[in-house]
């Protein structure tokens, strides 16, 4: 392709992108250098006072570690649901493949907001699980199964999953069946099969998806708010805290952009990281 | 052949753009920046088709957030003309408007039924729409005999048993401020009693939509809310009262007012007295339970009972200085984050 026409190609979504997310971007990040006063809200100003407080203060360090851990946790825990169905997926040889494909897609067709509101009438105090073990004299009072970060964990590893399992399962179908025949063939047991053969090979799928993942379990706002409840805090609803709470701008910018660059960070050094060890596999 | 000069082309181009802010200026339209659901519904019913249309006045509704409005409010006041011809806002967001030069100044000149405002109540650039205040609210069947102070809120038989908002952390810390012999400019003692609160495994719930499943569902028997959400939820079949505790309760008040940069000010001043109106004021406090703001807005003696404040009870409502929340409000939230929720 030459290389006039690759830019046509790209022209409309790049055009997009630098409009709807560059833009808005430089805006905040120059608020991120304001100076917030309670009255007039923002002064103008090219102070690091926002990033300073972000990156000392020792609240927002934990606000931070428990993104990264939650995000992190949820991440390990897709890819280990979701690498089997995958695995299934696209080995599927019946024709309902496609049908089983769309039922993958279904849970992106709820909201988040409604997604969690299940997992509360199924999590809560009154909710179906307690219920059920109350009734059964399993329990006697209700097990705190909501506003915890078991919970946290539970509703976003429901929402992200049809990502990881629909990327995997696209280079999972890329691997020619022979290849594992080959080795099974050669007398290597299906765990070797698949330590030393599918998951080198799937490596691409395990770090899109990772990646991809990752991402959307650093950002989650809706998940932590309702089913951390206020006492959990992740940083979408910190920097969501600072914007509509008290109106502190320069702040909630700053806090955005470290969320920002240590998603970004997490993310290369991961998915090179990711990449190095299955290829040396 | 008509001639067209070079002169007569700029004439007639400067004219053109002249057109549209004529037409602007002359349409009879009103645009209100206000609350969606039972708010907007409301204003709708009563005020926009009872009042405004019959005067000819189209009223288009801007529903948002209180937030984005605010901000709509604050980032357009250098603009020569705003997007909104009425901004509705709670008290404390109006004050900061106010601070900020971005309202109209109002009296009875420009909108004549401010003179029937209850003087308590009564601002220079916004109108109080309606009121209540956040006070007790409880579980009548679990709390048989009614709560006198604040202090009640602390005293360990009610353990676990007491649900704060999340939402309301500047009314929760005001009350604490007062029960640790803190007043209106002095929320320090706040601190104590919060850390108390927390001691005594009070509920914090995220939203006003989980106080009231945590009511119903006799999680929590006591909380600190407006006493018009808990007739709302007692007219829902939830066994609720309130008190004004001798101690006193923090007035929460709705507004509304006219930006300086309103493009039809007139309009919306039109729109200001019509919200001051009798039958709009009785309707809201019919299903919301927000008490009238105006002397002359006559509330069915049942409904009054329930919902209105007798003389002495308004003489105990707290008088919020919104200069100090304003100054404090980042720091009151830092802590109400980190040490009480934390």
């Amino acid at each position: 392709m030459r290389k006039h026409e690759t830019a046509v190609f790209i022209l409309p979504a790049g055009l997009l992108v630098c409009a709807l997310l560059g833009v808005p971007m430089l805006m905040m990040a120059r608020i991120s250098l304001n100076h917030y006063d309670p009255m007039v809200l923002m002064v103008e100003a090219l102070t690091a006072e926002n990033y300073l407080r972000a990156v000392t203060d020792p609240y927002y360090q934990q606000v931070l570690m428990v993104t990264l851990g939650v995000a992190l946790s949820s991440t390990v825990l897709t890819l280990l649901l979701a690498f089997p169905a995958a695995y299934w997926l696209s080995r599927m040889e019946s024709r309902w493949k496609s049908t089983v494909t769309i039922l993958t897609l279904f849970p992106l067709l709820v909201g988040n907001v409604v997604r969690s509101a299940g997992w509360i009438a199924l999590l809560g105090n009154d909710g179906l699980i307690n219920a059920t073990l109350q009734e059964a004299g399993f329990i006697v009072g209700p097990l705190r199964l909501l506003y915890t970060p078991g919970a946290v964990i539970v509703g976003i590893v429901g929402v992200v999953l049809p990502y990881m399992v629909l990327t995997l399962s696209a280079v999972i179908e890329g691997i020619p069946r022979q290849v594992e025949e080959a080795a099974g063939n050669l007398g290597a047991r299906p765990l070797t099969v698949f330590r030393r053969v599918v998951l080198p090979l799937a490596t691409p799928g395990v770090v899109a998806g990772s990646v991809l993942v990752f991402i959307l379990c650093m950002n989650a706002y809706a998940t932590p708010v309702l089913l951390g409840g206020p006492q959990f805090q992740m940083m979408a609803p910190a920097v969501y805290d600072q914007f509509s709470r008290v109106s502190n701008w320069p702040f909630g910018a700053a806090l955005a952009f470290i969320l920002l660059i240590v998603t970004l960070l997490m993310t290369v050094v991961g998915s090179a990281a990711l990449s190095r060890k299955y290829r040396a596999a | 052949m008509t001639e067209f000069t070079r002169r007569d082309f700029i004439g007639v181009a400067a004219a053109t753009t002249l057109l549209p802010r004529v037409s602007y200026a002359q349409s009879s339209q009103v645009i209100v920046g206000t609350w969606g659901g039972d708010y907007g519904d409301l204003l709708r019913e009563g005020v926009d088709q009872a009042i405004m249309v019959p005067q000819g006045i189209e009223v288009l509704q801007d529903v948002s957030g209180p937030v984005p409005r605010r901000t709509k409010l604050m980032a357009e006041r250098q603009n020569r003309r705003g997007s909104m011809d009425v901004a509705c806002l709670a008290d404390f967001d109006m004050f900061t408007a106010t601070e900020l030069g971005a309202l109209e100044e109002l009296d009875e000149q420009n909108v004549p039924r401010m003179g029937n405002v209850f003087p308590f109540l009564r601002k220079s650039h916004s109108i109080p729409q309606i009121y209540s205040a956040h006070t007790i609210v409880y579980n009548t069947d679990r709390i048989t005999t009614p709560p006198k102070s604040i202090h009640d809120l602390w005293d360990p038989k009610y353990r676990g048993k007491v649900g704060l908002s999340d939402f309301l952390f500047t009314t929760n810390t005001a009350f604490a401020a007062i029960a640790g012999g803190g007043s209106m400019t002095d929320f320090a003692p706040a601190k104590k009693k919060l850390m108390e609160w927390r001691s005594l495994d009070a509920k914090v719930l995220a939203s006003t939509e989980a106080v009231a499943a945590a009511f119903k569902s006799e999680e929590i028997w006591m909380t600190i809310i407006a006493a018009a959400r808990g007739y709302m939820w007692n007219e829902a079949g939830i066994p609720l009262g309130h008190v004004i505790a001798e101690e006193g309760a923090f007035p929460t008040v709705y507004e509304a007012a006219v930006p300086r940069n309103a493009r039809n000010k007139e309009n919306g001043l039109k729109y200001l007295d019509a919200m001051l109106e009798p039958a709009a004021q009785t309707a809201f406090a019919a299903k919301m339970g927000y008490v009238p703001t105006v002397s002359d807005a006559i509330l069915d003696p049942e409904l009054d009972k329930r919902i209105n404040f007798t003389e002495a009870e308004k003489e105990r409502f707290w008088r919020p200085d919104f200069a100090y929340l304003a100054k404090y409000q980042a720091e009151m939230l830092d802590f109400w984050n980190r040490d009480f929720k934390g």
